[in-house]
């Protein structure tokens, strides 16, 4: 059986293939981190009874756009005692596989930049990477508070890695495929969302998502109350720019993967399907918000026992469960 | 060989020597993650992306920031004061050993002499290596799983005889 035609094969050359789709992964990024930011900063006003950007354009919508004029305009300062290679390549390091992981995300039948058997573990592994970066920044910013955020940062993202991946395994098992847009057909076709049957597993991936993107509740590393801001502490201008871009591009990438795992992706009536997708998404992604201005922050040490002895042997034991009916059904 | 590969082949060497030539210990690691990064890619180059990511998912992502964190949490050692000519020499027949049976297998072993893939690419499945790992492999993995559970009991006992030391 052949794959099916993939955007990128439609294309003659390879080279013009990968220039094209990241061209088009970064622009949809961009538009939809310009867009969360300017909803997290109305999110959050709503909740406090503020009123949030109204200046710049209709309801405020292109403040963003201003914000990242300025930023892009902005000197780039490199402190003196930085240690200059991995200080300067951090930045790159954390946003590049932040790039690749959106590339695999199937937007509609069909509509799939990459349409790989290991979508998801490509995934992950993208997400791995990007620890490497955060711990250079940390090091590299030659800063205590930069790298004690970059410690918490790793420390955090790799424990909460385990039950972000065995809740996911769990939606594998039943499904049979790690490829993201089998994963969206198999939903459709069978008539429910895999959050009917994996409910434990959705609420684990919620969560572990949640810390995996330092978000509030989970947002040890960057409290501003004792670390100012973590481990892109010494950065500015466009520098800080690409570590804040990558990590609203992470918000929204957790989101994509359980919208593809347990919201059944594309698949739904009457609206076509990348409409179905987004709008998936964009709830995960306001439910998140909610979450982030609404709950305080947690202790370090809650956070990991919380990860530790709650979160991974629950994600264990329905991984256990969900292996035992997959092979008795 | 193609271009590709020879590139990868070259980063992969060039990430090692960076990772025992740098005075630093942490971009020494760094060095070493760029090893491993290449040689995902030249796992993906001979046809099995799998195991490319989980080379990055596992060595790049794992392995190499759990050095990280081991250099940052240990005291920090005096310059060259751990460097004495009897480890010295004990590192170098570690490494000579270690080189030669590693040579001893890839001399040893029947190998394509093309750098193309030349399995079919069911053989690199997801399915096909799951089966491979705990059928025909079984014993392997099994021993495997001892060792890791082994140097996390261990790690539990070292940590927790520290722990008596500084109480009392």
């Amino acid at each position: 059986m052949s794959p099916p035609e993939t955007l990128v094969d439609k294309l003659d050359s390879p080279w013009l293939g990968v220039v094209l789709g990241v061209a088009a992964v970064l622009g949809m990024l961009t538009v939809n981190v310009l867009f969360l930011v300017w909803l997290e900063r109305k999110v959050s006003a709503w909740i406090q009874r503020r009123m949030g950007p109204t200046e710049v354009g209709p309801f405020g919508l292109f403040q963003t756009l201003a914000d990242m004029l300025k930023l892009l305009s902005k000197q780039l300062i490199t402190p003196r005692h930085v240690d200059k290679p991995l200080y300067h390549l951090a930045p790159l390091v954390v946003f590049v596989p932040v790039v690749a992981a959106a590339s695999l995300f199937p937007f509609s039948a069909g509509l799939v930049l990459q349409d790989l058997d290991i979508g998801l573990v490509l995934v992950f592994a993208f997400g791995g990477l990007a620890f490497v970066g955060i711990f250079m920044a940390g090091w590299g910013s030659n800063n205590k508070y930069a790298l004690l955020g970059a410690m918490r940062s790793v420390a955090q993202n790799i424990s909460y890695e385990i039950p972000l991946i065995l809740a996911s395994l769990s939606v594998v098992l039943m499904s049979g495929t790690m490829n993201l847009a089998k994963i969206t057909a198999l939903q459709s076709e069978r008539g429910y969302w895999f959050i009917v049957l994996q409910p434990v597993a959705a609420v684990i991936y919620f969560i572990a998502a949640l810390a995996e993107t330092n978000r509030a509740p989970f947002d040890i590393p960057e409290a501003e109350s004792e670390l100012v801001a973590g481990f892109h502490t010494e950065y500015s201008g466009m520098r800080f720019a690409l570590f804040f871009f990558a990590e609203y591009s992470n918000v929204f990438i957790v989101s994509m993967v359980a919208t593809v795992l347990f919201l059944g992706g594309w698949s739904g009536p009457l609206l076509p399907g990348p409409v179905w997708f987004f709008l998936k998404v964009y709830a995960l992604v306001g439910l998140t918000m909610w979450v982030r201005w609404t709950f305080p922050r947690l202790r370090f040490d809650q956070l990991m026992s919380f990860c530790w002895v709650v979160l991974t042997p629950l994600a264990i034991l329905n991984l256990l469960i969900t292996a035992f009916v997959a092979r008795l059904v | 060989m193609s271009t590709v590969t020879g590139l990868l082949m070259a980063i992969a060497i060039c990430g090692a020597l960076l990772a025992v030539s740098l005075k630093n210990v942490l971009h020494a690691i760094f060095g070493l993650a760029i090893t491993l990064l290449a040689l995902a890619g030249l796992f993906m180059v001979l046809g099995s992306p799998f195991v490319a990511a989980m080379e990055v998912l596992i060595y790049v992502g794992g392995i190499s920031v759990a050095m990280v964190f081991a250099v940052m949490l240990s005291t920090v050692v005096p310059k060259h004061a751990a460097e004495t000519s009897l480890r010295k020499g004990a590192a170098a027949l570690v490494a000579l050993t270690f080189l030669l049976g590693v040579g001893a297998i890839v001399v040893g072993a029947d190998l394509p002499s093309t750098s193309a893939p030349t399995l079919p690419a069911e053989l690199w499945s997801v399915a096909h290596l799951g089966t491979a790992l705990l059928d025909h492999y079984n014993l392997v993995f099994e021993v495997l799983s001892v060792v890791l559970l082994v140097a996390i009991i261990g790690a539990i006992v070292i940590s927790r005889r520290e722990e008596e030391h500084t109480e009392s």
